[in-house]
């Protein structure tokens, strides 16, 4: 490498070196234009000077120079470390560890470029050549702890149990004296080793292990519990017992030690009288203790539950406690026991209020306890405590039957908001109240009230957090965007880039991202929504980044097994539901972009639901053409209204320079070509991390046989079917791919191990010489009283039809779906009511049939907004 | 519902960016977020408290992994074999570049993981096919 000559120079290049580490950026890109004056091709030189243009946010004029630098030096090891460091910073990790490992093998001494490859190796997961770093490194420096328990979290992770723990033991083998107890680094490594141990499955040896180095272990708690696991898979039940006697003495609220002790009891769910003893001693020694009281309320039955059902909710609705109905609601999936809780409470609001009087609960005091006095201590104590003019204890029942009559597995809206409007006008000054009647407005169907009730909430304390977060919700249910993300900027940093909305996202606010899109798709503006759910999707990969930094943090601090945690929890990242739903709308979207590309025309416009059916071809286009310059002209003076209030500049608080989003309105995402090739982004996450979501599946399965991706949308429905056989899309999706393959033109056949594989599994799901007309005409017969099922037969014989067969299909489908909404509750739901509408603006039936059925599900649910 | 705010603090804004931490704990864990990213364990001095002989025993150790016995581990260590010992036998299986493409096309795989799916399957693309579709079933 032509090497710098002079002192002079090799000076400045270290000072180059440094001002980057130091992010004096500017002094060192002056220092480096010093060396380039005299030596212009000086690769290394180049290859700092990119790197800090890079930093300075310049990417692509950085990735230019170091190709040059590169060029000039082929053989430098700086300039092919700088390479990597680029590729890193733009997320290419697969070039980045190539560039790395050539720098490593020109320079195999150092330790930085080692470091670099060996962080990148985990984060990509690649464990083999992780633990050939690791070992090089603990080979260069074996005197540091780090490095041992780093090569054996590597050896771990690539399913070396036995080198892990050989690792481990080697390093503990060459202490001289035990280390301090207060050695926090030691105490988690021992631990860890143990987990190793138990992870081979020798619990025995776990055990003997754990015993003896448990004493000296900081994290007491942990050992214990798994102290306690492991004499219970040995079936060492009299130990296991009273180690979670010791651990419920510690902390009698968590349910596992409960649960741990009745298996170390060898307690079936039976043993009625046993459990109530274990559970009725901890809640004497504990009188505050909620746990040892609620626990058993899961397992009794009949009288036995009626009787403690009733101390509790005595004792909670005493109390005040405004979780109590969240706290039992689990309950209700017993009939037995949904009907004894409302029971009860229904007979305490009886004996508070014989006569539903206007607020003067004050000739009625306190009650309830004359007639049983069952429960003990409290009663004294809390009899007393009258809040206003309305006893804690009545305004809590009522509150609690508020709740239990809008709860869907209790439901009986019209008597919850009877209940609610009283309990206002004994408490007008409640958040809770408000906000419980917003809810029930949302049960209603009626977005409209339920968001102003919710906004009335918010005006109640306008400095709870909580209740303006919710307000925001409604309002978004309720498609005001606007208003929603005002509400949300009492609460954000508004002068960040991107305003209220930028800031949302630089929290990462993932409900209120996915809320708004849902809200955009709901409204055919499906640019913005489409821009939401990339969101959420970048947010994600945001989440996978941000681990980088703790492969070398967490083991600097010792801590081991929460990093382990956390990288395995970081493995299943994307199960996460927000994630699949965010997936889920997108790849729908995507799918209508395909079928219809005029959406995105008219998503401009305003929704899809605009006038362009009424009108002629010729119009149509004038409209189109009138739209888009009307969208152009409204973008520049945004452009220009934005370029005036960019004086202060986009820097972040944090330093980091923040791009203007220069596409706010996803119009980018709307114009692409190729959709279902988009829909991929999502549909491949989806399916690989939550296989066991049905929804996922029906959803990837339209992305996959518009691909003509037969196989893949056949492995769809063969998933969707082993989750849900009787589901009905599964039905039409069957058909459909039937259908498409029957008619899949016999010019270009499909490979045979294609077509046979196909045969054969479609075969066992549906007869191949089926009439798919009639199989459907039959299914539709024979599922009328269900509104889901009567959909997808109708989607299935649009599907089927020829093109000349349409309209009939569609009217009379009109009148299949009209008569759905006369099923009654049982069998048409307020949700199916909806997607029959979406159904039919589906098949752009035009406004008339539109309002006909609009009109008659007025009918059923009269507050319902969507059907206004 | 939330506790009333002291009167100088107003939700929301926030004048002067994030405060100043305070607490002597809140500092320390805001200078080990500043230094989170930066290049820290090579600074680290390596413990005095070992036993060099012990720890060049050690070491040597490390190269010969299947040297010097630890006890228990064996169930584990016969697992971990018999990986090995499957491993390399799928190695040498041959697979067809043309099923390979195939596989590709029709599953959306990248090369290297149709590449592996066949060999899990003695390199037969009817079988790998028909195990990738029928997977969650």
């Amino acid at each position: 490498m032509p090497s710098l000559a002079g002192a002079k120079e090799r000076s400045l290049f270290g000072q180059v070196v440094k001002c980057y580490e130091n992010k004096q950026y500017k002094k060192g890109l002056k220092a480096a234009d010093q060396i380039l004056r005299k030596h212009p091709d000086h690769g290394d030189t180049q290859a700092m000077k990119a790197l800090i243009i890079n930093s300075q946010g310049n990417t692509e004029e950085a990735f230019a120079l170091a190709k040059i630098a590169l060029k000039n030096d082929m053989k430098s090891h700086i300039c092919w470390h700088v390479y990597g460091l680029l590729y890193r910073s733009v997320k290419n990790f697969e070039e980045s560890i190539k560039a790395y490992r050539f720098a490593l093998k020109l320079e195999p001494a150092s330790s930085q470029i080692q470091r670099d490859l060996a962080l990148l190796q985990m984060q990509m997961r690649d464990y083999p050549g992780y633990i050939q770093s690791r070992r090089a490194i603990l080979q260069a420096r074996s005197g540091v702890r780090q490095n041992w328990t780093a090569l054996a979290i590597a050896q771990h992770l690539g399913g070396q149990l036995v080198d892990a723990e050989r690792t481990l033991s080697a390093w503990e083998d060459t202490i001289k004296t035990p280390p301090p107890k207060s050695d926090v680094e030691h105490s988690e490594a021992v631990l860890y080793k143990n987990t190793i141990i138990a992870e081979m499955g020798e619990t025995e040896r776990a055990l003997d292990h754990l015993d003896a180095v448990s004493k000296g272990s900081l994290d007491r708690t942990a050992a214990m519990e798994m102290r306690g696991q492991y004499l219970l898979k040995l079936g060492r039940k009299e130990e296991a017992a009273n180690t979670y006697r010791t651990l419920l003495d510690r902390n009698s609220e968590y349910r596992a030690y409960y649960d741990g002790l009745v298996t170390a009891l060898g307690l079936q769910r039976t043993d009625l009288e046993a459990l109530k003893k274990i559970y009725a001693e901890y809640s004497e020694k504990n009188p505050r203790c909620d746990a040892a009281r609620r626990v058993p309320l899961d397992f009794l039955e009949g009288d036995d539950f009626r009787e403690a059902a009733d101390t509790y909710l005595r004792h909670m609705l005493k109390k005040g406690a405004p979780s109590t109905f969240a706290n039992v609601k689990s309950l209700y999936t017993d009939v037995a026991k949904r009907d004894t809780i409302q029971s009860l409470v229904e007979s305490y609001a009886a004996s508070a209020n014989p006569t539903q009087v206007n607020g003067s609960a004050e000739k009625q005091p306190d009650k309830p306890d004359g007639e049983k006095p069952a429960d003990g201590t409290d009663a004294h104590v809390e009899e007393k405590q009258v809040n206003g003019n309305v006893s804690q204890f009545d305004s809590s029942v009522r509150y609690f039957l508020v709740q239990h009559y809008n709860y869907h597995l209790s439901r009986d809206l019209e008597k919850a908001m009877n209940l609610i409007e009283d309990a206002i006008k004994s408490n007008p000054g409640s958040v809770d109240l408000y906000m419980t009647k917003a809810r029930i407005w949302k049960h209603h169907g009626n977005a409209k009230k339920a968001s102003e009730t919710m906004e009335k909430a918010r005006s109640v304390d306008e400095r709870d957090r909580y209740i303006n977060t919710k307000a925001a919700k409604y309002q978004l249910r309720n498609d005001e965007n606007d208003a929603a993300i005002k509400t949300m900027s009492k609460f954000t940093r508004n002068e960040a880039v991107g305003g209220a909305l930028g800031d949302l996202h630089d929290m990462q606010c993932v409900w209120y991202i996915i809320e708004d899109g849902e809200s955009y798709l709901r409204q055919g503006k499906l640019g913005p929504a489409l821009k939401r759910f990339h969101s959420i999707s970048d947010i994600f990969e945001v989440w996978q980044e941000d681990q980088f930094d703790f492969h070398s943090f967490s083991l600097r601090k010792g801590q081991i097994r929460a990093y382990v945690d956390m990288i395995r929890w970081e493995d299943h990242l994307r199960e996460h539901p927000f994630f699949s739903r965010a997936a889920i709308n997108a790849a729908k979207t995507y799918v209508s972009l395909h079928d219809k590309p005029q959406l995105a025309q008219a998503s401009l416009t305003n929704g899809i639901n605009g006038e362009m059916d009424k009108l002629d071809k010729a119009e149509r286009k004038k409209a189109q053409r009138k739209a888009r310059k009307d969208q152009e002209k409204k973008e520049q003076e945004e452009a220009e209204k934005k370029d005036a209030k960019k004086t202060a500049g986009n820097v972040g608080a944090d330093g980091e320079i923040k791009k203007e989003d220069k596409d706010p309105q996803g119009q980018k995402l709307l114009q692409t070509t190729e959709p279902l090739a988009d829909a991929m982004k999502f549909v491949t996450p989806l399916l690989e991390y939550s296989p066991r979501n049905l929804e996922a599946q029906l959803a990837s399965f339209e992305v996959f046989i518009r691909r003509k991706k037969f196989l893949l949308a056949l492995r769809c429905l063969l998933t969707s079917h082993s989750l849900s056989p009787s589901n009905p899309t599964i039905h039409e999706q069957l058909l459909r791919l039937r259908h498409t393959l029957n008619s899949h033109p016999t010019s270009s056949p499909l490979p045979a191990p294609v077509s046979s594989l196909l045969e054969t599994e479609l075969s066992k799901l549906l007869d191949r010489d089926t009439d798919l007309t009639q199989h459907n005409d039959t299914f539709l017969a024979t599922h009328k009283l269900s509104t889901p099922h009567v959909h997808a037969a109708l989607r299935a014989r649009y599907a089927l039809a020829s093109s000349s067969q349409l309209d009939a299909v569609k009217e009379e489908g009109q009148k299949e779906l009209i008569k759905t909404l006369e099923l009654g509750e049982d069998g048409c739901k307020l949700e199916d009511a909806v997607r029959g509408l979406e159904l039919l603006r589906w098949w752009d039936v035009g406004e008339e049939g539109l309002g006909e059925y609009r009109a008659r599900a007025r009918e059923s649910w009269p507050e319902a907004t969507v059907f206004e | 519902m939330a506790e009333p705010q002291p009167a100088s603090v107003q939700e929301g804004i926030d004048p002067e960016g994030p405060p100043a931490p305070t607490g002597g704990d809140a500092r320390k864990a805001a200078a080990a977020l500043s230094t989170l990213d930066q290049r820290g364990d090579d600074a680290t001095a390596p413990t005095k408290n070992i036993d060099q002989d012990a720890l060049s025993n050690a070491i040597s150790r490390l190269e010969l992994t299947s040297g010097k016995v630890t006890p228990g581990g064996e169930q584990q260590k016969e697992r971990e074999a018999e990986a090995r010992k499957e491993k390399e036998r799928r190695a040498k299986i041959k697979v067809d570049a043309q099923d390979v493409g195939l596989l590709v096309e029709e599953l959306d795989l990248t090369k290297i993981k149709a590449t592996e799916l066949l060999k899990a399957h003695e390199g037969d693309a009817m079988k790998a096919l028909r195990a990738f579709v029928t997977a969650n079933v």
